[in-house]
């Protein structure tokens, strides 16, 4: 475990040590967050819009930010392996369970801490607002928006993996995209319904919003709750396989 | 040092690229404590040869042996006890100097002392002190150069790959660089790559010059020179490689 712990701190020193990672993983988010909050304020009340109300807004937010975490892992893992750096590495006794978690576990962790401050803040705007937020709900919600970044952060690994520096960002754009549009995160699809309620429900992005959302409102209902929770974890479990399949061969293939 | 023990053997060695052989039918035998330098024009099979050697990539056919380990059998072993540094600097740009050290130290010992030390020991035989601090992408080349070759030593390897370790450096940082090897030859096997003919006099015991993948001559200087009928390396070198590019 040793080597593990050696790349994930590598991976989590040059990660915080990016200006960039604060902009798009922190700054971006929480400005998006009192920008939207002040967008709720605006919105009369008589227009029964509720996507923006903060305990509906905060976890749409988390799972925002979390689409960047992506962008940072395939960022990380194809500029490790466009220069010699992974060659380096591959030459030292550390075998590919090492490389995978030593990119996963940093990952993970400044997705808790992202979340955190995300849901800590929206807590405090709440307080302000007078209308504060569970903190009982927000840190299950937390909790449950968990495997969501894993199934983010395996995205970012699997394009780091297959693509280069240059298409991966590029493909992690059009997931960012399509995660916040279709995670329903700027718009109420279920009080939309028809072909773009199915489309949002065909992928996991929506699921991941709304498990967050249920979770912050002790919402613990089986079309709410559980069976968002199964979907989530269900594709993370997929996707971290997947990962991992696809970069223990890239390696073979590497070393061929 | 034993210059009699065998750190490192090739038989047969060959690498193909669809069509292309890049490395054919090598034969090599490289002893403990030697300083062997493999010349050759781009494209001769010198990366390759190291790649394989430091099980970077699996032979198509023929063996190799390093340590008395087998490349393609007991590549774990033979990574425990093989430092690379490659053509490219290959640092974390955004970790110290001294952070880089002990990274690439943890890789290779649990012990957090022993990492400590190694690093340590890396920062004052390189005379890394003023820059330990500072993060690797604000260094010159001159000492990302030496930042990579501390990185490759800190595993305290018997054979030490050193691909084309130059490359790009102004004629002083070069000098410095010659002295840092001079000094590291005497302690365990080194297997340097060059395009510099100064370069391989001034540091090898022996010298092999390839040539589309095959060793067109090998021996000490003055035994190349000899084989080549002219003096001077770079004379040699012409003389052997450039003779059969005509061809």
């Amino acid at each position: 475990m040793n080597r593990t712990f050696a790349l994930a701190s590598r991976t989590r020193k040059e990660l915080l040590r990016d200006p960039l990672s604060y902009i798009f993983c922190l700054a971006f988010p929480l400005v998006m967050l009192a920008i939207m909050t002040i967008v709720d304020r605006s919105i009369p009340k008589e227009a029964g819009m509720t996507v923006f109300h903060l305990s509906q807004l905060a976890p749409g937010i988390a799972v925002f930010g979390q689409t960047f975490l992506m962008l940072f892992t395939s960022l990380t893992v194809s500029k490790d392996r466009s220069g010699y750096f992974l060659v380096r590495l591959y030459a030292t006794p550390a075998g590919s369970r090492d490389f995978i978690l030593g990119y996963l576990l940093p990952m993970m962790e400044i997705s808790l801490m992202q979340c955190g401050i995300i849901y800590l803040a929206s807590w405090i705007v709440s307080l302000i607002l007078g209308t504060p937020l569970s903190a009982g709900g927000l840190l299950l919600s937390l909790l449950m928006l968990q495997p969501s970044a894993v199934l983010f952060i395996c995205i970012g690994l699997l394009f780091g993996t297959l693509f280069s520096e240059k298409s991966a960002p590029g493909l992690c754009s059009i997931i960012i995209s399509l995660g916040s549009f279709l995670g329903c995160i700027w718009f109420d699809a279920d009080s939309l319904g028809g072909i773009m309620l199915k489309i949002c429900k065909a992928l996991p992005f929506y699921y991941c919003t709304k498990l967050g959302r249920s979770a912050l409102q002790l919402n613990f209902g089986t079309s709410a709750f559980w069976l968002p929770l199964l979907i989530v974890a269900g594709c993370a479990v997929v996707l971290a396989l997947l990962s991992v399949i696809v970069f223990r061969s890239r390696m073979r293939t590497d070393l061929a | 040092m034993n210059h009699e023990k065998e750190m490192i053997r090739t038989k047969d060695l060959t690498k193909k690229f669809g069509e292309k052989t890049a490395v054919d039918h090598l034969d090599l035998t490289i002893h403990e404590g030697e300083l062997f330098s493999l010349l050759g024009v781009n494209g001769a099979g010198k990366t390759t040869t190291i790649r394989m050697l430091s099980c970077l990539s699996r032979p198509t056919s023929g063996e190799a042996l390093v340590g008395g380990f087998s490349c393609l059998d007991q590549a774990e072993k033979v990574k425990e006890i093989i430092g690379i540094s490659p053509q490219d600097t290959a640092v974390a740009e955004r970790l110290t100097v001294q952070e880089n050290l002990a990274f690439m130290a943890a890789l290779y010992t649990q012990d957090k002392a022993v990492c400590r030390e190694r690093t340590e020991r890396m920062i004052r035989l390189f005379h890394l002190e003023e820059v330990a601090g500072s993060q690797a992408r604000t260094l010159s080349g001159g000492w990302k150069r030496k930042l990579s070759i501390a990185m490759a030593m800190i595993g305290e390897p018997q054979v030490l790959f050193l691909d084309e370790p130059t490359l790009g450096l102004d004629v002083l940082a070069r000098r410095e660089l010659w002295n840092l090897i001079g000094k590291l030859k005497e302690k365990r096997t080194i297997i340097l790559t060059t395009h510099y003919m100064e370069e391989a006099e001034q540091l090898s015991d022996r010298i092999a010059i390839m040539h589309r993948g095959r060793i067109r001559a090998c021996g000490t200087l003055s035994e190349i020179e000899t084989l080549a009928g002219v003096s001077g390396l770079e004379n040699a070198f012409v003389e052997i490689a450039g003779k059969e590019e005509l061809l």
